[in-house]
């Protein structure tokens, strides 16, 4: 799991997101990726067509690996996509999520 | 071109150090460039999020000063900015480069006379047995976090691979309070002995290595064990990292953990340039494909390469070679003044003594080149399409000669990442069981789209 620092330099607004229909406020300078990384961790994010759960790797965009249903559009790229008031997220598991 | 296209005479791809400095030396020339750029703010990976830092430069370091000077300079520059734009196709010909571009859902079709490739680099992907695992990331992607949003992990992570953003990212860790429990460095520590007795090019380098001793320093004096020369890396778990295991000294150990942050260096991010198929060598020392250039850093006819996409240099070499190239296209575009050489001679020459230098980082944290040999069998290389070193020598035996006989026998390299995460491992492979050069082994054909677009956004289109 990632938790904001204390001690960062800006205080920051927050937006409010919905994840797995779960209303939460997150700092808007986050991409969904980001964003899920901290409010439920690695474990969970999501499953790989084989079975096996996956989570990001990259972050920057190469690796496909946080592949994320946003507003309705599946496999989006989480990591390149920042939170937005309202945002609708939904991982991609097959319901089978362990966190 | 195509009649409804957008055009620019000059777009650049990429607003990092490179692309930023490129679009900044020509506004300052009275060229409006349009800049593509897949992040929602300028920066690029290096400077991420600096123009609204989430965490105190006490955490991060000073290093990140000339970022915000550079982006200060772009963000009142008169610059056609286009953040959250993919560039998913480009086809260069005589008149200049039409790109496909998709920004903010948004297909468009845009023309550029002069184009400049600032894409970057990415990390190189390097395979070991687990890695696939909830649990394990890019020590890049755990730095983005923290720059991005002040994300630290809430558990002490380890941290392994090789390369200055390890000890980077592990001394921020420190700065800000959580410590990582172990570092796993691959590069023996004899080596470090060597590098500094190269005694020219180590008193070029002296910036990097003396900021990387004192990280070092710092972080042992602290109480986290580093361990140099690590031979071998596992991730264990069943859902997620529960611990991991590496070979030292010829001992296999194992440590507890949930959070595995691994390094192998940068490559550069290489799918544009594939796709517009030009030409590439084997880097030896960077052990990496790099795009053939020229003196003026073209790779052809109006297209130019800046930055860590044509091999790796780092940020304050990569904004030299954005305003390089920027007087390459000024050249080209507005006629020559002589006080652009004088400027071009001294870019060059600080270009030459840096890269020069650069060399010791790379024989520092060289990569064994062997890596993927002595991974168990069951170890993904492909991630995407789940595709095992075991299955590839199979396809190998079989008669797989080539990189793309070889994605036609297995899948490797056809999924969502087209191959960015397996590509050279693959030509690694080949070049070791078939004994060849890298270079004679070659890499996948990439074709547009260079990014996934769906239908219904190709349908958008203007």
């Amino acid at each position: 799991m990632f938790q904001r620092l204390d001690a960062s330099s800006t205080p920051v607004r927050h937006v409010q997101i919905w994840l797995d229909g779960t209303p939460h406020k997150v700092p808007e300078t986050l991409t969904v990726a980001a964003a899920v990384l901290q409010l439920r961790g690695w474990q969970g994010y999501r499953r790989h067509v084989d079975g096996s759960p996956r989570a990001p790797l990259c972050m920057m965009g190469v690796c496909q690996e946080c592949l994320i249903t946003i507003d309705g559009r599946a496999n989006r790229q989480g990591c390149l996509e920042p939170v937005a008031e309202g945002m609708r997220i939904e991982r991609q598991g097959g319901g089978a999520h362990d966190a | 071109m195509m009649p409804d296209a957008r055009a620019n005479d000059i777009a650049i791809i990429g607003a990092g150090p490179a692309g930023m400095a490129a679009a900044v030396r020509l506004a300052k020339a009275g060229h409006r460039s349009t800049v593509f750029d897949m992040n929602a703010t300028p920066g690029g990976q290096i400077y991420r999020q600096l123009s609204e830092s989430q965490v105190s430069d006490a955490v991060m370091g000073k290093d990140y000063a000339r970022g915000r000077e550079l982006i200060e300079a772009f963000t009142q520059a008169d610059i056609d900015y286009r953040p959250g734009s993919r560039v998913w196709w480009a086809d260069n010909d005589a008149s200049g480069t039409s790109l496909g571009v998709l920004e903010k859902g948004q297909a468009q079709q845009w023309h550029a006379r002069q184009l400049i490739l600032a894409g970057g680099a990415m990390e190189r992907g390097w395979p070991f047995r687990g890695w696939q695992l909830p649990g394990v990331m890019n020590a890049g992607a755990a730095q983005i976090l923290l720059k991005q949003g002040a994300l630290v992990p809430a558990t002490p992570p380890v941290l392994a691979g090789t390369g200055p953003l390890l000890y980077l990212l592990a001394w921020q860790y420190l700065r800000a309070g959580i410590p990582p429990s172990l570092i796993l460095d691959t590069a023996p520590a004899t080596r470090y002995g060597e590098v500094v007795r190269q005694s020219r090019r180590a008193w070029f380098a002296r910036s990097y290595l003396l900021k990387g001793a004192r990280m070092i320093g710092a972080l042992k004096r602290a109480g986290v064990p580093i361990h140099q020369g690590i031979t071998a890396l596992e991730a264990h778990g069943d859902k997620a990292v529960e611990s991991i295991g590496y070979r030292h000294r010829g001992q296999w150990k194992t440590h507890s953990t949930e959070l595995l942050l691994t390094h192998f260096g940068v490559t550069p991010e290489p799918q544009l340039a594939r796709s517009l198929g030009l030409t590439h060598h084997w880097h030896a020392s960077q052990q990496s494909f790099v795009p053939e250039r020229d003196d003026t850093l073209a790779v052809g006819a109006n297209l130019w390469i800046a930055g860590d996409g044509g091999g790796i240099g780092g940020a304050i070499n990569a904004e030299r070679e954005g305003q390089l190239v920027a007087l390459a296209v000024l050249d080209k575009i507005g006629g020559v003044d002589p006080v652009w050489q004088q400027e071009k001679h001294s870019l060059l020459k600080a270009r030459r003594r840096d890269l020069d230098a650069r060399s010791l980082l790379e024989r520092l944290f060289r990569l064994p080149e062997a890596w993927l040999d002595d991974q168990p069998e069951e170890t993904l290389v492909c991630r995407c399409e789940s595709v095992s070193r075991g299955e590839l020598d199979r396809a190998i035996t079989q008669g797989g000669a080539g990189p793309n006989q070889l994605k036609a026998f297995t899948r490797c390299g056809m999924g969502p990442c087209q191959g960015r995460q397996c590509g050279e491992s693959v030509t690694r492979l080949l070049a070791r069981r078939l004994d060849w050069t890298p270079e004679a082994v070659g890499y996948y054909h990439i074709r547009p789209p260079v990014h996934s677009i769906t239908l219904g956004e190709l349908a958008t289109k203007e």
